[in-house]
This record gives structure tokens, C-alpha cells and sequence, in this order.
């Protein structure tokens, strides 16, 4: 029924407060027929009843054809189960690496969970050393485990790395529009000069160019783009292209 | 039934004879706990004097007790609870227990998730298997159709209504979340 997505439409692209409510009254129509429509909430929303309830503060975004979610700005980081993340091994017990990924408890990292490990042939994991890894267990009521394998036993890029380098923070919605399929930034970032980038969605990124001095501009020119418009971010990467050659 | 401290000289030895919490001493009997006088006719010629702690004996746990607990915590390895009712009598002190992973289910015990059998929180029917020793909790298991989760509350808040032997639904957002879910026989649910 159009009620339902009528609700939405006025509000998509505008900022939503927790508590702001839709309230559905379908209206009643003689013949009793009422074609009730399904719609998806992403993050942010949650059914309450006859209601749907916003729990998070953000811009309320749509997706063809029935998903609705907030975006919201966030810099600390839940960990969710799937999710590929950089974390800082902090710890080595027994069979397990203590592995600090940003979020309110330490992940554990089984030393058998990397390619080619076995009990005899332990991996090269000392503590400091940068992890990339994905969540195999994370929710509210127990401690997160990473692997740095797949399912079928591969790494997939995942494991020890970070020989040299930069590791710094940005913020949850940053990194996840870097790690959109066509994002712009990097492709606009590409053509300045070459480097190695590894993005954590813990906030975590890693760079490394062929001198520090190119680390350090990609560094500070990514930590520039999280309030910038696509326009003024064009302007500042040509003036830097320019500058650079 | 008086209340007695210890040490307390409770009669002669020719009066009666002395039972648990109770020693003698130069032919009297005395209180060696603090509590209350039981004076018992068990067909002796004189009565047995004894003393304890409370009117009613605790009833413990035992192997084989179908006992009521609420999980504390959950580990990918195990659930720990505190066991709250023996049956349908209700315990004074809570007793720890564990539930491990293979006990969970009688069929695919290694593909079991903690997770995704309790959460912190839930009321759970088990069964115990094992005493254990000085150290461990009581050893209980889950792995029959009439044991699980009974009683649990979704995220939103709102206690869940069963849908199946692996899930529940919550009746404010209608998710459902998957828990391992005892069938409790008709006559014990109200209406």
C-alpha cells in the first residue's frame, strides 16, 4: 500500500532523532481488501508493534525496492560477525593471540586459524604485529573470535602484514564509503601516486607509498575527505598532483 | 524448639542420647552448632537430642534431578548457570552449574552453537549428570526434547513465544532469535 512508503518518502535524505516514530493507520476500505506491503529496516530502525521506531540519529536512506536504514556517524566500533577488520596482537596465551580490533573487549585468534598452520607448524605471529581478519563469533554476550581464514581454508589476502607503513584511525562511515565497489576517493587517489592501502571496517587503515613523505600526504589527505563534498575533494587532489610533480 | 548457641549444656547423658550437632563431655551433652533443639522418639528407650541449623534439610540436587536454572553466562565452549528450584521446590543458596556444548542437543553435537542455544538471561530446564568434584559446578545436560529454554526475553526487551524447537519470535518486532527450545508437556502450561 502506498501508505507505507508514503510514511518514508517525505523524510528520506533528512536527519531522524531516536524516538522519532512512523505510525502506519491503514486506511479502512469498504471492500476489506488491504494489500499489506513488506518492508525491510536496516540498521537504526526497529518494528514496535504497529510502529516503526528510529534508534539511532542519521540520514534515512532508501533502496530499491523496499529497504529503508539510517546512516549514522560513528567512530567507535561495534564488532559484527563477518566483518574484515586490522587488529593489533596484544598478547600470545597458550593456542590463543589476544587481539586488540577497537572495540569494548579484545578479540582471541586461534593460532591455527591462519593458511598452512598446523600444531607443528605454528605461524610467525609475534605481539605488535598488524592482523587482518574476519569475525567468525561477535555478539553482545561473548568475546569476539577472528580467523584469517575463509571457509575453504584459504587466507584471501587475510593475516600477518605491515612491515612498514602507516596505521591510523578514521571515522565508521568514511571507511565504509571506501570500501564501496566503485569508491570515488580511491580512484581519485590512485592517480596521484601509487600505494598500498588496507582498510579495516573497525576504522582502521593502513597505508604505504615508496617514501614516508608520500605516506604521510595520503595519510592526511584521507583524514581530510570525512567533511569534504566530492567537489572540494577534486580541487584539493589536482592541486596536490600538481604540486607533487 | 528453643535456640541454642554453641557450647550451650543441653542435658545429662541419662536423659537422652546425643545426636548430629551434639557431643559429650563429662557425661552431659552439649551444643556443638547454633540452632534449634529437636528432641526425637526413635523407639530407644530415651529420646535422641539433636541440633540444627534449620527446621527444614536442604534438599540438594542429585544425579538424574530434572532441576529449573538461569544461565549467567555463555563461552563458545560452555553455558554456566546458577540452579534456582530442585524439581518444584525452590533452592535458599543458588548452586552453580555448566552446561557444555555437547550436552546441548542429543543429535549434531559438534555443530552446536552456544549462541544460538542460550543467551544470559534465559530460565532453562536441565537435567543433572554429574556432581563433580571439589572444584567444578554440577555437570547438567539439555539434550532431550522436554529440557531447554522455557522461559526468554528478546532484545527489544519483550518475553518470546516459541515457534519451534530452535526458535523463538518476540510479539513487539516479531524478530525471531534462535534458542534451544524445551517441549513442555500440556498440562504443565497455564492457561
Amino acid at each position: 500500500m502506498d501508505t507505507i512508503h508514503a510514511c518514508f518518502k517525505d523524510k528520506i535524505g533528512e536527519v531522524l532523532l531516536p524516538g522519532d516514530v512512523f505510525s502506519f493507520r491503514l486506511p479502512e476500505s469498504g471492500d476489506g481488501s488491504i494489500k499489506t506491503d513488506k518492508i525491510i529496516c536496516g540498521p537504526g530502525l526497529r518494528r514496535n508493534g504497529e510502529e516503526v521506531q528510529v534508534c539511532k540519529s542519521g540520514i534515512l536512506r532508501h533502496k530499491q525496492p523496499n529497504m529503508y536504514w539510517i546512516d549514522s556517524q560513528q567512530r567507535r566500533y561495534v564488532p559484527a560477525k563477518g566483518e574484515s577488520v586490522i587488529g593489533i596482537v596484544t598478547a600470545k596465551s597458550g593456542d590463543i593471540f589476544k587481539v586488540d580490533v577497537g572495540g569494548s573487549e579484545q578479540a582471541s585468534l586461534s593460532y591455527l586459524a591462519f593458511e598452512g598452520a598446523t600444531k607443528r607448524n605454528r605461524p610467525n605471529v609475534q605481539v605488535g604485529d598488524l592482523v587482518y581478519g574476519q569475525f567468525t563469533i561477535a555478539n553482545k554476550d561473548m568475546e569476539p573470535e577472528l580467523v584469517c581464514i575463509d571457509s575453504c581454508g584459504r587466507a584471501n589476502g587475510m593475516g600477518v602484514f605491515g612491515a612498514d607503513g602507516l596505521l591510523f584511525k578514521l571515522s565508521l562511515g568514511l571507511v565504509r564509503r571506501l570500501l564501496a565497489p566503485q569508491s570515488e576517493i580511491v580512484k581519485d587517489l590512485e592517480k596521484i601516486f601509487p600505494f598500498e592501502l588496507v582498510v579495516g571496517m573497525n576504522g582502521r587503515v593502513w597505508v604505504k607509498a615508496k617514501t614516508v613523505q608520500q605516506t604521510l600526504i595520503v595519510t592526511s589527505l584521507l583524514e581530510s575527505c570525512e567533511n569534504m563534498t566530492s567537489q572540494q575533494r577534486q580541487t584539493l587532489f589536482k592541486r596536490v598532483a600538481e604540486g607533487s610533480l | 524448639n528453643s535456640h541454642m548457641y554453641v557450647c550451650e549444656r543441653l542435658c545429662s547423658t541419662e536423659d537422652c542420647i546425643p545426636g548430629t550437632g551434639t557431643y559429650l563431655r563429662h557425661g552431659y551433652i552439649f551444643a556443638s552448632l547454633t540452632g534449634y533443639v529437636l528432641r526425637k522418639n526413635e523407639g530407644e528407650e530415651l529420646p535422641v537430642i539433636s541440633v540444627v541449623r534449620e527446621t527444614e534439610t536442604q534438599l540438594l540436587p542429585d544425579v538424574g534431578a530434572i532441576v529449573t536454572c538461569k544461565v549467567t553466562s555463555i563461552n563458545p565452549r560452555f553455558a554456566k548457570v546458577h540452579i534456582l528450584y530442585v524439581g518444584s521446590t525452590p533452592l535458599k543458596d543458588r548452586f552453580r552449574g555448566t552446561i557444555r556444548k555437547e550436552d546441548v542437543r542429543a543429535t549434531e553435537k559438534d555443530k552446536v552453537e552456544t549462541y544460538k542455544s542460550f543467551r544470559p538471561g534465559d530460565i532453562v530446564l536441565a537435567k543433572v549428570i554429574s556432581l563433580g568434584d571439589v572444584q567444578s559446578n554440577y555437570l547438567l545436560t539439555t539434550a532431550e526434547n522436554e529440557l531447554g529454554v522455557v522461559v526468554a526475553h528478546s532484545e527489544a526487551g519483550a518475553q518470546m513465544v516459541p515457534i519451534s524447537w530452535c526458535e523463538m519470535q518476540c510479539p513487539r518486532t516479531h524478530a525471531k532469535e534462535f534458542r534451544k527450545v524445551a517441549r513442555v508437556q500440556p498440562e504443565y502450561l497455564q492457561a
